[in-house]
């Protein structure tokens, strides 16, 4: 009976040992297949996967397996970061949002690029995303794609009480106001924009923040979040929203699709949000084909108007077993060539400057090539690995703001504080 | 006898071992991590001692959610058992299509929580849904209610979700009691004399009680750790007043990798659940031995 005992532990510690058998075993020769992890391409995704396999047929030997994340940025930093931490090698090459790369960077996870990405390739680039990919002043991935907040307006509308788009804050409430003594229609709204909790809400309120003057790190990187200038501004975005004011209570509990739909029906003059809901407005059918203007978003008196960066960048994980070749394919897919096809294939806006004056761009994305001085004017949120912290932070305190349980300067105060605590800095 | 008992080990073995692997050993690690200061991306991981404990006990965030844990779970299980009790006494009643009715009343626990969460979401939302068209049409209010976006709605908001969803669950097994109950007892309460009230005090009642508290056990645990139902309704916003224990101990271990300290939250989490079950088998236990 005893010997019963022991063949059962043995086969159960067999059966353990064979659950735990690498299951891609390395291989000898042969080709190399690189494991590519990025969110879902929107647009036209069969033009990638030819553009995959053009790769494939210029590098013998490697083949490309691309795999998709689920479409929400935090699934995809979680599946990362999971993978990651746990030395995995099980993809080679990986998209970033904006977002992570210092964090990944300063974590390990993710390659030095210096040699790869030298300064004299980096000009062509626009200077947000380049900022946003340098961490301790080395490249660690190549942008992408980018994107950036801008501000959609009702041309029609505008044209109609003889108003030229906003250029200062005061002028959009003012115009907001024209609109809707003008119109009298209590289903049109002013200015929608994101003030979920979430990580949209730290892209609002930094744009208006940012607009006014105000920063969350200086250059060294010290929390000056709560400045008069943050303050002031704060208090007016907090102002525009109410019952009947410039921004209805919707704003508060809205994200990107939400203002969207609100917007595409005609139902609000003005929406911040990023360059993907110009190609919905002018789809056939919409409500508002044909009726709508961009802009870069309002400042404050005596300031430039400021747009958060987004965008994806593509790095390499640092356990990688096939890097050379990894780094051959994050060449190829952030190359002026595939860029370009991607832009007009799918409509994503390419990070390289250049591609800005192409002629076939222009002619296929005229929306796209007119985004150039809104791409340069995109700043990356605070540059830091505490980065997901500080959001994390922000957000409640912000939000508390915009629903009215918590005055501005004391969110400011109280978010200030918590990130000089996280931050090590001296707290009084 | 001594083999018979050796063979009886060796059976339980597995069982223990799968046990141990599976719940005993991820306990013991958590335990363990939040004793650390662990910050992957800073490559620190040091020994801290009760630090972060210390600071749990002075962290307004860990007080804010864990309050609106149990404002949830009370409010939301107290609900559930008082809805559930009622649809579960109609559907005793013998009437045509009962089965097809009892079918259908199930259905609200059945659509996976993030899916029912997105529909109530877009019911809720202030300019395009149900709700607010059907109380300003209807002139019940005057401007729409910003269901997920004022502080005092949002929560409830929420709760009315989990009831909605887990109140069938409640029904479902206390009808399944319900017929348990011989109905002989009701006829001989009637020749008696007792009235409707009666019956429900003296007999339905005390038969539910095992049941009930089994229910109420089931119900406080899992909406003690609600998570998907508000996190995808609205993030633990606005300002954090819908944010629960388990989405802020997510938040902490998922979004800034905090590992250390997000253990900490969860141990903290894992001893209010331990306390809520005593709670239960004390009063299961006594039931038991009453009876």
């Amino acid at each position: 009976m005893r010997s019963v005992g022991r063949w059962i532990t043995i086969l159960g510690i067999i059966g353990l040992l064979w659950g735990c058998r690498p299951s891609e075993p390395i291989q000898e020769g042969g080709p190399v297949t690189l494991v590519f992890k990025h969110g879902q391409i929107e647009g036209n995704p069969a033009a990638f996967q030819t553009l995959l396999r053009k790769f494939e047929a210029s590098h013998p030997g490697i083949l490309v397996r691309d795999e998709v994340l689920p479409s929400s940025s935090d699934q995809q930093h979680q599946f990362y970061i999971i993978g990651l931490e746990g030395r995995s090698a099980e993809f080679d090459l990986l998209a970033l949002d904006v977002i992570w790369v210092q964090e990944f960077a300063r974590a390990g996870w993710i390659r030095d690029l210096s040699s790869l990405f030298p300064p004299s390739e980096r000009g062509a680039f626009f200077p947000g995303p380049i900022d946003a990919v340098l961490f301790e002043g080395r490249p660690y991935a190549i942008p992408w794609f980018l994107d950036a907040g801008l501000l959609y307006y009702r041309r029609d509308l505008l044209e109609k009480y003889r108003l030229s788009p906003p250029k200062e804050w005061s002028d959009l409430a003012a115009a907001a106001q024209t609109v809707a003594r003008g119109e009298n229609d209590p289903r049109l709204r002013g200015f929608v924009w994101q003030g979920k909790q979430y990580e949209g809400l730290i892209c609002n309120v930094l744009e208006v923040l940012w607009s006014a003057g105000g920063e969350v790190l200086d250059e060294r990187g010290k929390v000056v979040l709560a400045s008069a200038s943050n303050r002031e501004a704060l208090t007016f975005l907090r102002n525009l929203i109410g019952e009947g004011r410039v921004s209805p209570p919707m704003v508060t509990t809205a994200d990107e699709e939400t203002t969207r739909r609100l917007f595409g029906e005609g139902r609000a003059l003005f929406m911040r949000n990023w360059p993907y809901a110009w190609v919905l407005f002018q789809k056939e059918g919409s409500a508002v084909r044909g009726k709508v203007g961009v802009a870069p978003l309002p400042h404050f008196p005596g300031h430039d108007s400021a747009a958060a960066l987004g965008g994806w960048q593509l790095g390499i994980n640092r356990f990688s077993r096939h890097s050379k070749e990894a780094e051959a394919l994050l060449l190829y897919l952030t190359s002026p060539e595939v860029q370009r096809t991607m832009a007009i294939e799918t409509g994503y806006n390419p990070t390289r400057k250049a591609l800005y004056n192409d002629p076939a761009l222009a002619a296929a994305q005229p929306f796209t090539a007119g985004l150039r001085d809104l791409f340069f004017s995109a700043r990356p949120r605070p540059l830091s690995p505490y980065y997901p912290m500080l959001s994390q932070i922000m957000q409640p305190e912000f939000s508390a703001v915009l629903v009215g349980i918590k005055p501005p300067e004391q969110a400011l105060r109280d978010a200030a504080l918590q990130m000089k605590h996280l931050l090590g800095e001296p707290v009084r | 006898m001594r083999s018979s008992a050796r063979l009886g080990y060796a059976l339980i073995s597995p069982a223990v071992l799968l046990l141990t692997a599976v719940a005993l050993i991820p306990i013991a690690a958590a335990l363990y991590l939040s004793f650390q200061k662990r910050l992957p991306i800073f490559q620190i991981v040091r020994f801290v001692g009760l630090e972060n404990y210390r600071f749990l006990a002075i962290d307004p965030r860990f007080w804010n959610s864990l309050g609106n844990t149990l404002y949830f779970t009370l409010l939301a299980v107290t609900l559930e058992l008082a809805l559930g009790l009622g649809v579960a006494l109609l559907l005793d009643r013998a009437f045509p299509g009962r089965g097809w009715i009892r079918a259908i009343v199930l259905l609200p626990w059945a659509i996976p929580t993030v899916v029912s969460s997105r529909i109530w979401e877009w019911l809720y939302n202030v300019e395009f849904g149900l709700f607010n068209s059907l109380l300003t049409e209807g002139g019940v209010t005057h401007g729409p209610i910003n269901w997920l976006g004022d502080p005092f709605w949002a929560m409830h908001a929420a709760i009315l979700i989990d009831v909605w969803k887990s109140a069938p669950f409640v029904t479902i097994l206390l009808t399944a009691a319900l017929q348990t109950i011989p109905r002989e007892l009701y006829l001989a309460a009637r020749v008696d004399g007792a009235g409707r009230w009666g019956i429900f005090y003296h007999i339905v009642l005390p038969a539910l009680r095992p049941v009930i508290l089994v229910v109420l056990l089931f119900r406080t645990l899992d909406a003690f750790r609600v998570f998907d139902a508000i996190y995808v309704l609205t993030g633990g916003g606005p300002g954090n007043t819908t944010e629960t224990l388990s989405i802020y101990t997510y938040k902490v271990l998922f979004q800034t990798l905090q590992f250390g300290y997000g253990a900490t939250l969860a141990v903290a989490m894992f001893f209010c659940v331990v306390a809520i079950s005593l709670i239960y088998f004390g009063l299961l236990g006594r039931e038991r031995r009453g009876a």
